[in-house]
């Protein structure tokens, strides 16, 4: 293990992106290439990637150990599922993921004991990526690993590291085992990440590249992604998938599918009468999608759910449409009917939908100019 | 003799702990445990739901084997609602099954189970001249180029095939030096690299198997992509009772399904086939042959004993489970129970499971002898599934406290899984169960007429058995058999996936688009009360769900799922489960280091959060005992 002085003591030198490009023998091109690749991915201008580069030459390796908590290992999934940068390339190049139960060789005793050992060693410098519910009913006995329960380990492991990343809706607000009744008293990990930063990445799963990006973000720049009121990086969670939908002129035409498979859904058109969630759902779906662009649930075919909303789960039948049980967009049953008015009563029932976006925006903008969200 | 406990067990799905009692002497384990450790109660969260939603609520059960539990949720309620599917949305289903199974067992083997067979750092042994040699020697002597008789190739040629230059393998290993050098090791720390079975395989296998892990680490997620064109995303796609919703027009471009979309559907299905063929069957082949040598014929437990199989890919849509329409339209007819196959074929005894079995209330069951859970005082000690009671009973451990485990008890309960029976009987399920099934139904006549599936499966037990010069009833119930049983599997998946994108286009080329029936989309088209069962054999095995519906809404939801089955705890009559038995019938080298222990246990792919959600919807308050340390023992009500 190398070492390096600090403080006069002999402390472990920690290696950057660019040592371990230099020590793998890949050349500045490809290193450069990474860069450049990581720049877009985290959704920056590529005026950003000359700060890009300087940040993966100095920033040693970040270490990641990754917990699991009640869970599908879905998350899990769709990390590795990430385009770019590819998994392969991610974990051996770009961090250092020290404990992890989908991937890791190691298991048992040895594993638990590495488990303290990179807690000690990167105190206060290692991110914790946190995946599943915290379980909270009868002390947590109903998540139990390694001997102990979960919310034992969260809280050391939490109290500890750099930043918190709260990975999926289980994470962030307790998921599917939360949902009405609640057998085991699972909720969201913040009760128990205690002062560290937190960052809150939901969905069911969340989008491959959002996953890696929000973890390559902490390691480049040393500081957690901008994030909105509610914790969730802006450059991911900022628009609603209505306002970044491409079947959003069809919803704006009053042209919707009224049944599965009829003509209008055959023909692409907007699937709010289906039930879909798009119109209060925070998420990349529409502008990154998944699969680098291939699809999300609405291009398929099927309407949004509103995996990345806190307690979506409980939101009544997936079928009932948004008015029935939020806040209100409009009649569009009005719109689809009155076709000789199509545009001047979608415009409008529109214009009622986006009061709810703008206000978000502007408090955001308020916010961004009083005050920097750095954590 | 010496207690050995492996929490948490790695590479898997979810919370698993083992603990075994070891003769140090002698490397036989006496003894041994299987525990699931959480327990998120979805069934419960089920109820009172739209059972249209079913699917989506319960495929959150796992996101390793996504869209096992929606397909087979949809099975449940269009039996319970008489809901026959479309031909086009029936073929997306099983391409949307065949591709989860390809993937499965891929990301399985070689990134969930390689490390207990390969190290890294024994390939720094190897000689990259060498390592590219025996790349070509293993390809010359292990694939098994079998196909579907008929299927379309789409491919000029195999785009993905093995790199077998000495200069690939020289910067590998010079890569892994790096890492290893480093110090700073990730996903390969704190492992027992040191124990003596990585010595088994020459470092060129290392080696090469390393440069697979790294490259199919990047190819999997090209291998799910007909999950995201139909249903929109992985993990977790999306699905619609009656049918998809990824409606098919040739007229639109906007259209979810066109010929572009189709074309990167069947991309995929062609690199399912070419991984399967040039990677995964010559890398196991390899692998597993060179543990037989070395006399590892051991690890079967329960397979040996009893194996248990509903049947998979229905070839055209079916009427229902319950009035057998799904049984007499099976493509892989592995359902059936074979017991005693280990003491070979003339005494093993050959049980077909049809409707019959799913309308006799005694004839699948679950017990909780062992699992934190109770049933009421009056009643059967077994219940079936319609019929289950679920009121947790958390009796903590034998030794620690309710919060801090030493060590589990044995003679009590010490699981969150309950014990599945069919007849009385635990079963181990899984791709060595389909094998052993057609194989021993197959050899006794059972099969009038076998499809071209299984032909294939019975033509890749005959290949195997020549290459390991072992009788099938010999090498099939070992813990390699099982692992090999999962690669032939791959195999036959990546066929039958093109099998169903071939039907699918001949479909809509005579003109059929339909893609949903919604002629019961209305919960008022429905009886007041209803009940359905869908069976699936998923990537690990035979599961079924079970649904009751009472004005619309669902009134009870149960699920049993392979894992469970596998990894059950004991039961007084019909004794140790799968794992368990597993676990016992494997000789552990360094007591300290139970790496056989964790590779027999990883041969099952386990999915603990698939198995340890079982809970009752019936609606029973549930109650709860705890023995907390500070608070002395509570009872909440």
């Amino acid at each position: 293990m190398r070492k390096e002085k600090r403080g006069g003591k002999d402390v472990e030198k920690r290696e950057s992106m660019w040592d371990v490009y230099l020590r793998r023998g890949m050349s500045r091109r490809s290193f450069v290439k990474g860069c450049v690749a990581l720049t877009s991915l985290m959704g920056l201008s590529t005026d950003m990637l000359p700060k890009v580069v300087e940040a993966a030459e100095s920033k040693p390796l970040p270490v990641v150990i990754w917990i699991h908590g009640h869970e599908c290992t879905g998350c899990d999934e769709s990390f590795i599922r990430s385009g770019a940068p590819l998994a392969s390339d991610l974990i051996l190049t770009q961090i250092a993921l020290e404990y992890d139960h989908l991937l890791a060789a190691a298991c048992g005793e040895p594993f638990e004991a590495h488990l303290e050992k990179t807690i000690e060693t990167y105190k206060g410098k290692y991110i914790l990526a946190v995946e599943g519910a915290a379980c909270t009913k009868d002390s947590g006995v109903y998540c139990m690993s390694g001997g102990h329960t979960f919310t034992e380990t969260l809280r050391r492991a939490a109290a500890n590291a750099a930043a918190v990343i709260a990975y999926g809706t289980c994470a962030v607000s307790g998921g599917i085992q939360a949902a009405n009744p609640n057998p085991t008293g699972s909720s969201g990990i913040a009760q128990f990440v205690g002062k560290t930063p937190l960052v809150n990445v939901p969905g069911c799963p969340p989008i491959p590249e959002v996953m890696t990006g929000v973890v390559m973000h902490v390691a480049l720049f040393g500081t957690i992604p901008p994030v909105d009121g509610s914790g969730q990086p802006k450059q991911f969670y900022g628009n609603r998938i209505h306002d970044t939908c491409y079947r959003r002129p069809f919803f704006d035409a009053g042209m919707f599918a009224e049944s599965y498979d009829d003509a209008g859904s055959k023909a692409g058109w907007c699937l709010y009468k289906l039930g879909c969630r798009g119109p209060e759902t925070y998420n990349s779906c529409g502008n990154l999608r998944w699969y680098q662009g291939m699809s999300y649930p609405i291009q398929s075919g099927a309407p949004c759910i509103g995996c990345s909303n806190a307690h979506f789960w409980d939101d009544g039948a997936m079928s009932e449409r948004l008015p029935k049980f939020a806040y209100p967009i409009g009649d569009v049953d009005k719109i689809g009917a009155a076709i000789a008015g199509v545009t001047a009563v979608g415009v409008a029932a529109h214009a009622a939908a986006s009061v709810v976006q703008r206000n978000k925006h502007r408090a955001e903008k308020a916010k961004e100019n009083g005050e920097q969200v750095t954590k | 003799m010496k207690h050995v406990v492996i929490d948490p067990i790695t590479r898997i799905e979810g919370h698993l702990r083992t603990e075994i009692q070891v003769d140090e002497a002698t490397g036989k384990v006496t003894d041994a445990i299987s525990s699931g450790t959480a327990w998120r109660g979805l069934e419960l969260v089920m109820q009172d739901r739209d059972p249209r939603d079913a699917w989506a609520y319960i495929q959150r059960i796992c996101g390793v084997c996504t869209s096992a539990h929606a397909l087979c949720s949809l099975r449940a309620v269009e039996d319970a609602l008489g809901i026959t599917i479309p031909k086009n949305a029936h073929y997306i289903r099983n391409i949307m099954a065949a591709t989860l199974t390809v993937h499965d067992h891929v990301v399985h083997f070689y990134h969930l189970h390689a490390l207990d067979w390969v190290s890294p750092v024994e390939a720094l042994a190897a000689d990259p001249v060498a390592a590219a040699n025996l790349q070509n020697t293993v390809l010359g002597a292990y694939r098994l180029p079998l196909h579907a008789p008929g299927t379309s190739n789409t491919e000029a040629y195999d785009h993905d095939f093995p790199k077998a230059s000495p200069q690939y393998y020289a910067e590998l290993k010079d890569k892994l030096k790096a890492i290893v050098e480093s110090g700073q090791l990730g996903i390969f720390s704190a492992n027992w690299w040191d124990h003596p079975d990585y010595k088994l395989l020459p470092p060129e296998v290392h080696l090469m198997a390393v440069g697979h892990y790294l490259e199919m680490l990047d190819k999997q997620r090209e291998l799910v992509t007909p999950h995201v064109i139909f249903g929109g995303k992985n993990p977790h796609p999306h699905y619609v009772v009656g049918g998809m919703p990824c409606s098919v027009s040739m007229q639109d471009g906007n259209a979810p399904v066109n010929t572009a979309r189709l074309d990167i559907v069947d991309r995929a299905i062609n690199l399912g086939r070419t991984l399967a063929n040039n990677f995964y069957i010559p890398d196991v082949l390899a692998i597993g042959s060179a543990y037989v040598k070395a006399g590892r014929v051991d690890g079967g437990g329960l397979a040996k004993t009893r194996v248990l199989g509903y049947g998979a890919y229905p070839i055209e849509p079916s009427a229902g489970t319950q009035n057998g329409g799904f049984f007499q339209n099976l493509l892989v007819r592995c359902n059936g129970v074979v017991e005693d196959f280990g003491k070979g074929l003339a005494a093993a005894k050959i049980y077909e499971i049809n409707e019959a079995d799913f309308n006799d209330p005694a004839v699948f069951t679950e017990g909780v002898e062992h699992a934190w859970y109770e049933y009421p005082e009056k009643g059967p000690k077994d219940r079936n599934p319609w019929d289950g009671v679920t009121s947790p009973k958390y009796t903590g451990p034998k030794d620690g406290s309710a919060t801090e485990w030493k060590a589990l008890d044995e003679g009590g309960k010490y699981s969150w899984l309950k014990t599945p029976k069919w007849r009385g009987r635990v079963c181990e399920v899984g791709p060595l169960a389909r094998y052993i099934i057609v194989y021993a139904k197959a050899q006794k006549g059972m099969l009038s007429e076998p499809t071209w599936a299984e032909k294939m499966m019975l033509d890749q037990i005959a290949a195997v058995s020549k290459v390991l010069a072992l009788a099938p009833e010999v090498w099939l119930p070992t813990m390699v058999g099982r692992t090999a049983a999962r690669a032939l599997d791959a195999q036959l998946a990546a066929e039958v996936n093109k099998f169903f994108f071939d039907k699918l286009i001949a479909n809509i080329k005579a003109g059929d688009t339909r893609m949903a029936n919604a002629e019961k989309w209305d919960p008022s088209s429905w009886p007041k009360e209803a009940k359905g069962v869908g069976l699936y054999e998923a990537p690990r095995g035979a599961l079924s769900h079970y649904i009751v519906i009472k004005d619309g809404k669902t009134a009870n939801y149960q699920c049993v799922v392979p894992t469970t089955w596998n990894a059950c705890p004991r039961d007084a009559v019909s004794g140790h489960g799968a794992y368990e038995l597993a676990m016992m019938d494997t000789h552990v080298g360094i007591p300290d280091k139970p790496l056989e222990i964790a590779r027999v246990v990883r041969s099952f792919d386990p999915c603990m959060a698939c198995s340890t959600h079982m809970f009752n919807a019936a609606g029973e308050k549930i109650r709860v005992f705890t023995t907390d340390p500070y608070a002395g023992i509570k009872v909440d009500e």
